[in-house]
């Protein structure tokens, strides 16, 4: 559990992080979205230190992280930014084992580690390990990056504007991969974007930012259903909120007994992908099969028109 | 078939004119009517000019006239680097081995005085060769390593003409062979001023560049006091050390064994070092600073101390631009090492000097072309390594 207490950060006068209180349950994916100069990657900065608080404290599992040198505090972080800032004189094995070397591991458990994470991130160890960063593309190059973050399996993962630097689709590609990696290990991860699609794709908990004071920090449904401010709203976007809305449910959770023609969708699919399909197909009804390719059911057009809804 | 309908679809059927190449033809033709080597009776008499068909039997003379002609016609038909660089090169070899030749046939067996010099038609057709060989070697794209393996082995030819005698009746080596034993005593003494004046530098400009890296309230005082000392001449720089090390020698215990007086080497080595300095930190300085931002927020988020992240980082991601500095200061001094033989520092310029002084173009050729050599040496060899060390962080 991470606990941010009246957290502040003053330049010249001007506070660009202003009293924030919030509260970070371990295992979750939170992401803090703002427009730029909203205060949100100082707020994250001063989780690890990189920026020290004017006032206030962040607490890591109950301790004070300024009880720490800062140095050591890092090393306990995982740290991905945009543009990766991986080494360019240092191979990717070198480059992830960054941190387990800072440590002092031995030299087998380093690479054992190294070689466990880039088959976590689909790197192949035989061809990528002696390459250096110029010599990946932009999508290896960020997987790089987050490996390297998570090398010495951190509790606590930061990442600021980590898929910024990325073409669209790629970009989906990882986040989804972002998304079940998590799931996997349980990090907790902390992700700043000024995205808020991205955010509402990948965080369990959003927190908004603007002019250095955290507006709203709920869950994404009840961002989309109850923006606290007007601000929050225009974040969102009144075309694009239905559509954010209906990527937070599945195709499963809106299945009829039923049955219908045409290519079946994934019950794990998300209901902005279903409404895509059916639109696409020109179809009112698509059957849905679970991921053995067993039938389910069906999903109409109208009942997900009904969960792209305002909730009353 | 597709020969003319290419010929014809590209407007011109006439080759196209290498412009370099125009320009080192008119050279070595203007050369051709130039004296070729000039013959003195002494050593500092007035000398006559002679051209190449009276400098030396017929036959050679045609035999060198031919490898110039050829070169000429290559430097303006051929486009191929690699015939141009061996056409250059045989050019190369038909001057040198033409005036060694000239010096034996013209030499006097009755006067042992007599002088015999390349002369300005030499020196032209010289350039012009020397310039078709670059501009080869440049067309093509030498690797580091390549440029490397080429520097050595111009250096080896050059070592091998003076080793097998084919120059012993030219006048430049008449001078050095009179003064064998001071050429290489200086030559040690110039060396010793221009890199050892360099490591000082090193030793005291890396560390003053990074406090000016991380200090921002150093940098700018810093280098603007580095940049005034970089402005005074050097002749005056050496005259205004003459007095505080005179005084330090009289004055402080050991000062003067150790070898520091008002004149000769000590004021030499700090003049150069002091110039030394402002390369060295200015650059040092621009490498760390043009380091990227994510990737120095990157090593301080993952846990590096300060030292750590200058150490394994900053530096060696700065080092092509650090070596630059290097480059340019050993270059820079082998150059101005020449100047220190005026206050008794020694070095090269001592033949430049008395050259000057009696008036003996060998001597002063003596004195000049050997620091040219090198400074042109570490120029090519510096830069290779500066090539290498930027590898791995393309």
């Amino acid at each position: 559990m991470i606990e941010l207490s009246h957290l502040t950060k003053v330049y010249g006068g001007i506070a660009v992080v202003n009293d924030v209180n919030m509260t970070i349950e371990a295992g979750t994916l939170t992401v803090i979205v703002g427009t730029s100069g909203s205060g949100k990657s100082t707020l994250l900065r001063m989780v690890n230190r990189l920026i020290e608080p004017t006032k206030g404290s962040v607490f890591i599992e109950g301790r004070d992280v300024s009880m720490l040198p800062a140095y050591e505090l890092r090393r306990s972080i995982g740290y991905a930014i945009q543009n990766h800032g991986l080494f360019p004189h240092w191979t990717v094995a070198r480059n992830i084992a960054t941190v387990p070397m800072l440590l002092g591991w031995d030299r087998k458990k380093v690479d054992a580690r190294v070689e466990e994470l880039m088959e976590l991130f689909q790197l192949d160890h035989e061809q990528f390990a002696g390459r250096y960063p110029h010599e990946l593309s932009g999508g290896q190059q960020q997987r790089v990056g987050v490996a390297r973050a998570m090398a010495a399996k951190p509790a606590l993962l930061l990442m600021d504007e980590p898929f910024g630097a990325l073409d669209p689709i790629i970009r989906a590609k990882a986040q989804a991969d972002l998304k079940a990696i998590q799931r996997r290990t349980g990090t907790t991860i902390l992700l700043v974007t000024h995205d808020m699609a991205e955010a509402v794709h990948l965080g369990d908990r959003i927190a908004v930012m603007d002019a250095g004071h955290l507006k709203q920090y709920a869950p994404a449904a009840d961002i989309l259903a109850r923006p606290a401010d007007a601000f929050v709203d225009d974040l969102i976007g009144t075309v694009d909120r239905p559509f954010h809305y209906l990527t937070l449910g599945t195709v499963g959770s809106a299945v009829e007994p039923g049955e219908a023609d045409g290519a079946p969708l994934n019950a794990d699919a998300s209901l902005y992908e279903g409404l895509g399909a059916l639109l696409w197909s020109g179809r009112k009804t698509a059957p849905v099969v679970d991921a053995a390719g067993a039938p389910l059911g069906r999903v109409s057009l109208d009942t997900i028109a009904d969960r792209a809804a305002r909730p009353q | 078939m597709t020969t003319l309908a290419d010929a014809g679809s590209d407007g011109s059927t006439l080759p196209r004119i290498d412009r370099l190449g125009v320009v080192i033809a008119i050279l070595i033709a203007g050369s051709l009517a130039l004296p070729f080597v000039t013959f003195r009776p002494t050593r500092i008499a007035a000398g006559t000019g002679l051209r190449l068909f009276d400098a030396l039997p017929a036959v050679v003379a045609m035999a060198v006239a031919a490898g110039l002609v050829a070169a000429l016609v290559t430097a303006v038909a051929s486009h191929r680097p690699v015939f141009r660089l061996a056409l250059g090169a045989l050019a190369l070899a038909a001057l040198a081995l033409g005036a060694g030749a000239a010096g034996a046939f013209l030499t006097p067996a009755d006067n042992p005085y007599a002088r015999i010099a390349p002369a300005s038609g030499f020196w032209v057709s010289l350039f012009a060769g020397a310039m078709l060989v670059t501009d080869a070697m440049v067309r093509l794209k030498l690797g580091p390593v390549g440029r490397l393996v080429a520097l050595t082995i111009t250096a080896a030819l050059i070592a091998a003409l003076f080793a097998s005698g084919a120059w012993s009746h030219l006048s430049l080596i008449a001078e050095y062979r009179s003064r064998a034993d001071v050429f290489w005593r200086e030559a040690g003494a110039h060396l010793m001023l221009a890199a050892g004046s360099l490591a000082a530098a090193l030793v005291v400009g890396l560390p003053l560049g990074v406090l000016a890296y991380q200090v921002r309230a150093v940098r700018d005082p810093l280098i603007n006091v580095l940049n005034i000392i970089q402005t005074i001449p050097s002749m005056a720089l050496f005259g205004m050390l003459i007095a505080p090390l005179g005084w330090i020698a009289a004055n402080v215990p050991g000062a003067h064994a150790v070898g520091i007086r008002g004149i000769g080497m000590a004021p030499a080595f700090l003049a150069l070092f002091l110039y030394s300095l402002l390369p060295m930190v200015a650059n040092t300085v621009v490498g760390l600073n043009g380091v990227s931002r994510a990737v120095v927020d990157a090593a301080r988020g993952m846990g590096l101390t300060e030292r750590q992240r200058l150490f394994q980082v900053e530096m060696p991601l700065a080092l092509p631009v650090i070596l630059t500095g290097i480059r340019i200061v050993l270059v820079q001094n082998i150059g101005l090492a020449t100047v220190a033989a005026l206050i008794g520092g020694g070095g090269f310029g001592v033949f430049l000097f008395q050259g000057l002084g009696q008036t003996a173009t060998d001597l002063i050729l003596l004195g000049a072309l050997p620091p040219v050599a090198l400074a042109f040496a570490a120029a090519v060899g510096l830069d290779a390594v500066v090539e290498l060390s930027g590898k791995g962080a393309a």
